[in-house]
């Protein structure tokens, strides 16, 4: 019993390592590369004042991640060819934020700048800490223009393009935005669609819990045990209504332990039978008034463990 | 002349005190605020409405309005002080779903679960929010602000608070206080609607007497509860996920301290914390405006539309009903989700036309599921509007 039980444990405990290990796996593969300058003439400069190729990574999650420990390449036959610093406030990447490395090949200038630079036709990729998980990737188009980013239409979304807008640390999606209220305003002005929506959901969930408790008060009405119970009960009766069949069959038969038994009956009933108790109960209350002086508790010479 | 210098010394200091007292700050607004503070007080201990939530909300306007000069960290809307800091649970939401842990601890949904087509009776109620939201847009509140007006018409403080600190967080005072006042004000705003709307005959409807709820469905409830609202409206998930936990507390029967901790010492914590702050919230300067008096009028309508549509429900629904399954109508103002207030007005208005009659747990089974109709409601306009 206690080996299955620990087995259980172990199961378990394995189940939760997964999960935990699937879950880092998952903030870590919410990484995407998300927008690149290959040749940066007149575009954005670095912390030098120079105007570096440079790559921006977003954080599709909506949790913070932390891209240290991760490793960038331009060959990926070289998967960890920069490793990016571990433990720095600067890696950490809120929820769908971005944060920019330069290719710039001056690895000595600090931790966001590259061992590698930029050309079209390379391939950068973005590789899990372990080295070996290809966390996202993106070849470089022969197309891409001097001073024009090539980055996702959308942020983190699957289509790739020359923006028109370079947007290192923001939103790659430059069109105006509408909010989703006032769209559903423009689309609905006067609420009554919204208010019949609402509702037939408000009721399809509702009666969804009634239709539910319906049927649930249904079943748990129908006592299973009582109707094995009863089942029982009646195969029983049917078992002894034939065992009296059986008996009354062999009347004739009584074997001589019977005898003896109903005799010795008949015999101690006619004997001790009698319709008067000789005996008097009297039940009367008893009181005794307490007394510390009389208390045992006050005669204890060793103390109780 | 040192001591024509001393003395100027100490008027200048005295003077500068006196300009940073509330006396030298006051205006019109603070003492209208504090008029209105005292009302509620006074409305909480000598009318006894909703004193556990009007005491703390009453005060809280006190202390909002007690004027002073902006820059020491005193106001609630002044980062780094202590107020503001107890604000925080308002305006991310933390306080209701607490409250709602809480509730569900408190709530038993015996009538619920005896008769499941009262639930469908608490969705109904739900059109209070709807049709304040339409009255809202139509008013010019922009969606997202009469989304969160609309909510006052569900009747449930927490809700409202909560979804107005995600939907527009600058009405949060204006719309806690309508919500809570007019759940304050249900005896006075619902008897009228319910009388206009039924006959003699419909309100002596007799209804049969709930059966028996074992403890294993109450246990079935909490879970598939859970599991089929948020299923169909995950966005109600922070609300409805506290309600359901903290009524499996109390119905599990292995968990009596923590239910008892839920329905008691942190529901009481969270409720003077959310109404001291949603009620200090109201300072002068920021909650007196045609805003806020529009608010007020909406809050009312909308409980009023959401009487008219449980009721109007309940009636329509009988017509589909035998005769001795029949529901008596007055129980459909219930469906505003004001527990146990809404069902109490229901067994009231019953008993004054048939003292025999007795609505009250037949009234819980529509108020318990107007709680959940309404974060189910807040959690549509959440996922809409958000």
């Amino acid at each position: 019993m206690r080996l299955i039980r620990n087995k259980f444990l172990a199961v378990v405990i394995s189940l939760i390592g997964l999960g935990v290990g699937q879950l880092y796996g998952q903030s870590a593969l919410d990484l995407r590369i998300n927008e690149v300058l290959v040749y940066n003439d007149s575009n954005y400069v670095d912390d030098f004042g120079v105007h570096s190729p440079w790559i921006e990574i977003f954080n599709s999650a909506y949790n913070t991640v932390d891209i240290g420990g991760l490793y960038l390449t331009d060959d990926l036959s070289q998967p960890m060819k920069y490793p990016i610093f571990k433990g720095q406030p600067i890696t950490q990447i809120p929820p769908r934020s971005y944060i920019v490395f330069w290719a710039d090949d001056k690895p000595t200038r600090g931790i966001l700048h590259l061992n590698f630079t930029l050309e079209a036709g390379k391939t950068i990729a973005l590789f899990d800490a372990n080295g070996r998980t290809l966390v996202d990737s993106v070849t470089i188009p022969h197309s891409v223009i001097r001073d024009v980013t090539y980055g996702r239409l959308v942020d983190g979304g699957a289509e790739w393009g020359n923006l028109d807008k370079s947007t290192p640390n923001a939103d790659n999606d430059t069109s105006v935005k509408v909010l989703a209220g006032d769209e559903f305003a423009r689309m609905d002005p006067t609420g009554l669609g919204m208010a019949a929506i609402a509702m037939t959901v408000v009721f399809l969930a509702l009666a969804l819990l009634s239709v539910f408790f319906k049927y649930m008060g249904k079943v748990m009405s129908i006592d299973i045990k009582k109707q094995l119970e009863a089942r029982a009960a009646a195969k029983a009766r049917a078992g002894v209504q034939a065992v009296v069949g059986e008996e009354e069959a062999s009347e004739l038969e009584l074997t001589g332990e019977l005898n003896a038994a109903i005799a010795m009956t008949l015999y101690l009933y006619a004997t001790e039978l009698h319709d008067a108790e000789n005996t008097v109960l009297t039940i009367n209350r008893v009181s005794r008034t307490y007394s510390p002086w009389s208390s045992k508790i006050y005669g204890l010479r060793k103390f109780p463990n | 002349m040192g001591e024509s210098s001393f003395f100027s010394f100490v008027i200048d200091h005295v003077s500068q005190f006196l300009s940073y007292t509330a006396f030298a700050n006051y205006t019109m607004g603070h003492l209208i605020m504090i008029c209105v503070g005292l009302i509620f007080i006074y409305l909480a201990i000598a009318k006894g409405f909703e004193p556990m939530l009007l005491v703390p909300i009453g005060f809280g306007i006190l202390i909002g309005n007690i004027a002073f000069q902006p820059g020491y960290e005193i106001g609630i809307y002044e980062h780094g002080s202590v107020l503001n800091y107890l604000y925080f649970g308002v305006r991310y939401g933390i306080y209701p779903p607490l409250i709602f842990l809480g509730i569900g601890a408190m709530t038993d949904f015996s009538a619920l679960i005896s008769n499941p087509k009262l639930i469908v009776v608490g969705a109904a109620a739900q059109l209070g929010i709807f049709g304040a939201y339409a009255i809202a847009l139509a008013l010019g509140f922009s969606p997202n602000e009469a989304g969160a007006i609309g909510i006052i018409g569900g009747a449930d403080g927490p809700t409202a608070i909560f979804l107005s600190s995600k939907l527009a967080p600058d009405l949060i005072g204006a719309i806690a206080i309508s919500a809570y006042s007019y759940m304050a004000l249900v005896p006075v705003i619902q008897p009228p609607i319910m009388r206009l709307l039924t006959t003699k005959k419909e309100r002596v409807i007799r209804m049969k007497p709930s059966r028996a709820v074992s403890k294993k469905e109450k246990i079935i409830f909490a879970i598939a509860g859970m599991i089929l609202t948020t299923s169909i409206v995950p966005s109600g998930l922070p609300l409805l996920g506290m309600l359901f936990l903290g009524n499996l507390l109390k119905e599990s029967g292995v968990t009596k301290r923590l239910a008892d901790t839920a329905q008691g010492a942190m529901i009481d914590i969270v409720t003077i914390l959310i109404g001291l702050t949603v009620g200090a919230s109201t300072q002068a300067t920021t909650f007196l405006t045609v805003k806020s008096i529009g608010i007020f009028v909406l809050g009312a309508l909308s409980f009023a539309i959401a009487t008219f549509g449980g009721v109007m429900f309940v009636k329509i629904f009988n017509l589909f009903l035998k005769d001795g399954n029949k529901i008596n109508p007055l129980i459909g103002n219930a469906g505003v989700s004001a527990v146990p207030h809404s069902a109490r007005v229901s067994q009231v208005v019953g008993l004054s036309y048939d003292k025999t009659n007795h609505l009250l747990m037949h009234a819980m089974g529509p108020n318990v599921a107007g709680v959940i109709g309404s974060a189910v409601a807040a959690g549509i306009l959440l996922s809409f509007l958000g």
